[in-house]
């Protein structure tokens, strides 16, 4: 048996990942950390038989030796905008000379590999990249909040990924308490050239009144492959925001699943991506209403370019429990070129009869008459395209938590549109 | 000033303008007539620069220049201007800035440094009140919620906007109640000068009574077979258009 096990792909990559980890760990994380190293001699990367992973292919992560880092400093991009906190990390290390802390009464905010804080809430590992990013952690940020405790400026979060052939396993984990805020601005982005596979684990446990707001800007390469998994628990009364910009990336899969445990509270998970070349984008969302009178909005839009490919899959579950439950959905796709390909589904499952929901789902290209129209007013081709593809942009831009945010983003949209 | 000699026109492979020929000097308003289907609004995109009609045949020759080699921003930088009969809309693009872009593009073509913002918002009133156009309509999204008038309203703010040399007016009476078409005309006519030339493509005589024009053409089957002045307009008012149907199936066979 021992030596069937040992020539699978994935044990091979196991042991070769093993091997080159060599981050620390809290004490009070090692259960679970051990629970899932077991548990990864049983798993498989997935393949397309599985409606989870039906569009996008796991095998080229798959088929590669991937191995841990040593390189723990890389120069911050010049653009990024300015930020009164933030804390950098390099191949899942955190960088203290680079990081600008928060000293804030009541504001826990350490790096994963320091923390004890008790840092584990989504269930079940039976999915192999959450149990390898569970099973070898790396540097994330851990952040508590007592009771009341508001944060006003963003605590920018920039994880810079560089290397060949490397893999990079963020973890991390935010706490509120009750009646406190926080506002987080995540910056990932991979060095040009650079072979990364980033593995990202974020959870996010919001209490009672509290409030949580969240960007988070991904810029890929040309050969990386980007998993991000976030998984947030909402009590009563409280907020959970979420805008995802996906800006570049060869390979790029967000997972994101909030649960409203408790009455009364509001979850908005919105999404911007505008992929190019061969570039693959895939966004899941799953929303699981528990209990009643919440409400969930989703607004996913992407501008599809080149032969690139685009995946959007958004499940709403509305519990027996959840009455006067409010859930709207929205993905609007244009599609730039007769290449690109985009798949989206939309995914309700209802079991309360006293509540309001909708979705809606387009695909379609950019308006030839409106195009017409503006360069019939002197416009060029070009800037009748940005314009309009600026406009479209704007339902999620103007979610933007942090406003500073928009420059990179905007600079993106319009060079890709040239 | 715009010389259209046998022009020619499909759209999807069916023959629209079968000949058309029309100078216009400056300063002069010339009134297209006809009933529906000759190819009236054909004429006006065909002008403009809209890709999904084929000019088969013909030139157009615009101030010296090949109107038809030209680009529909190219031909808007030359001084031409269409007033869509079917004002678009688009959500997220305000009126304002569009506009700013549009002049400034202009500019920017012909060498010019792009206008300041001050003089920009001193034109933005000036013109809006020409046909009285709230202020609220000129920050929103490009036509979006606009009522029938008001798009037509819009249409002709932006030509005021964007000074061109020729404005083609397409259907711009069509669904406005008197006093909108009103509004409408006054605001033409207070553009009318000895440089500026206009188009008017009309269906209904109405809209003459307030923009007199110069000429009066019928346009019948991708032709014009008749040319007037107002006068045309009257009797086509009072006698409708099947005398002149008959007239120029006459001469056809």
């Amino acid at each position: 048996m021992e030596t069937m096990t040992n020539t699978t792909k994935e044990n091979q990559l196991i042991q070769s990942l093993k091997s080159s980890y060599s981050s620390p760990v809290a004490k009070t994380f090692m259960r679970i950390q051990n629970e899932s190293a077991a548990r990864l001699n049983d798993l498989t990367f997935p393949n397309s038989r599985v409606e989870y992973w039906k569009y996008t292919r796991t095998g080229q992560i798959a088929n590669k030796m991937w191995a841990f880092s040593t390189q723990k400093e890389a120069e911050i991009p010049e653009n990024l905008p300015v930020s009164k906190y933030r804390m950098v990390f390099v191949n899942g290390y955190f960088n203290q000379e680079k990081s600008i802390l928060p000293e804030i009464e009541g504001l826990s905010i350490r790096p994963f590999s320091e923390s004890s804080l008790d840092q584990k809430i989504a269930q079940g590992d039976d999915d192999i990249f959450k149990a390898l990013n569970t099973a070898m952690p790396q540097d994330g940020y851990i952040i508590h909040l007592i009771r009341d405790v508001i944060v006003e400026d963003p605590i920018q979060m920039v994880f810079l990924y560089e290397g060949n052939l490397t893999i990079v396993q963020p973890r991390s984990f935010v706490k509120l308490e009750s009646g406190s805020g926080l506002k987080v601005s995540e910056f990932h982005i991979h060095a040009n050239g650079s072979r990364v596979f980033a593995n990202i684990h974020s959870e996010v446990s919001v209490h009672n009144n509290a409030h949580y707001k969240i960007d988070i800007v991904q810029q890929g390469s040309e050969h990386g492959f980007h998993l991000h998994e976030t998984f947030g628990e909402q009590d009563k009364n409280c907020t959970y925001s979420q805008n995802t910009f996906t800006l570049s990336g060869n390979w790029t899969r967000n997972n994101s699943t909030i649960r409203l445990t408790g009455e009364h509270s509001e979850c908005n998970i919105n999404g911007f991506y505008i992929p190019n070349l061969k570039e693959h984008i895939d966004n899941h969302t799953i929303i699981d209403h528990e209990k009643p009178n919440c409400e969930s909005n989703e607004l996913y839009r992407g501008v599809l370019i080149d032969k690139s490919t685009g995946v959007f899959n958004g499940k709403v579950f509305v519990r027996q429990d959840a009455q006067k439950t409010n859930a709207f959905q929205s993905n609007g796709n244009i599609i730039f070129s007769d290449t690109a390909t985009m798949n989206s589904k939309p995914e309700l499952e209802i079991y309360a009869d006293d509540v309001k929901c909708s979705h809606g789902s387009t695909t379609g290209q950019l308006d030839d008459e409106a195009i017409f129209y503006l360069m019939a007013r002197g416009l060029s081709r070009e800037s009748a395209r940005k314009l309009l593809i600026n406009a479209f942009a704007e339902d999620v831009l103007e979610k933007l938590v942090n406003e500073n945010l928009r420059p990179i983003i905007e600079e993106t949209i319009n060079t890709k549109l040239a | 000033m715009l010389n259209i000699k046998n022009l020619c026109a499909s759209v999807e492979d069916k023959q629209i303008l079968k000949g058309l020929t029309l100078d216009v000097k400056p300063g002069e308003v010339h009134a297209i007539m006809g009933p529906n289907g000759s190819g009236k609004s054909t004429l006006a995109s065909v002008l403009a620069g809209n890709e999904d009609f084929e000019v088969t045949e013909g030139s157009v020759n615009f101030l010296g220049e090949d109107l038809l080699d030209m680009e529909a921003d190219e031909r808007s930088h030359a001084g031409v201007f269409l007033a869509f009969q079917y004002p678009v809309e688009i959500p997220g693009v305000s009126n304002i800035n569009f506009l700013k872009t549009a002049i400034n593009e202009k500019r920017e073509a012909l060498g010019q440094d792009p206008i300041s913002a001050k003089d920009f918002l001193q034109r933005v009133k000036e013109k809006a009140s020409l046909v009285e156009l709230d202020n609220k309509l000129t920050n929103r999204s490009v036509n979006e919620g606009f009522s029938g008038g008001e798009k037509k309203r819009n249409e002709i703010f932006q030509m005021a906007m964007l000074e061109p040399k020729l404005s083609i007016l397409d259907e711009t009476d069509s669904g406005l109640d008197i006093d909108a078409l009103r509004i409408v005309a006054n605001g033409v006519n207070k553009l009318r000068s000895k440089d500026r030339s206009f188009i008017v493509v009309t269906h209904y005589q109405r809209l003459l009574d307030y923009i007199v024009p110069d000429f009066v053409h019928v346009l019948y089957d991708g032709k014009i077979v008749k040319t007037g002045t107002k006068e045309l307009a009257l009797e086509l008012e009072e006698k409708g258009y099947d005398w002149i149907k008959k007239e120029a199936d006459a001469v056809a066979v």
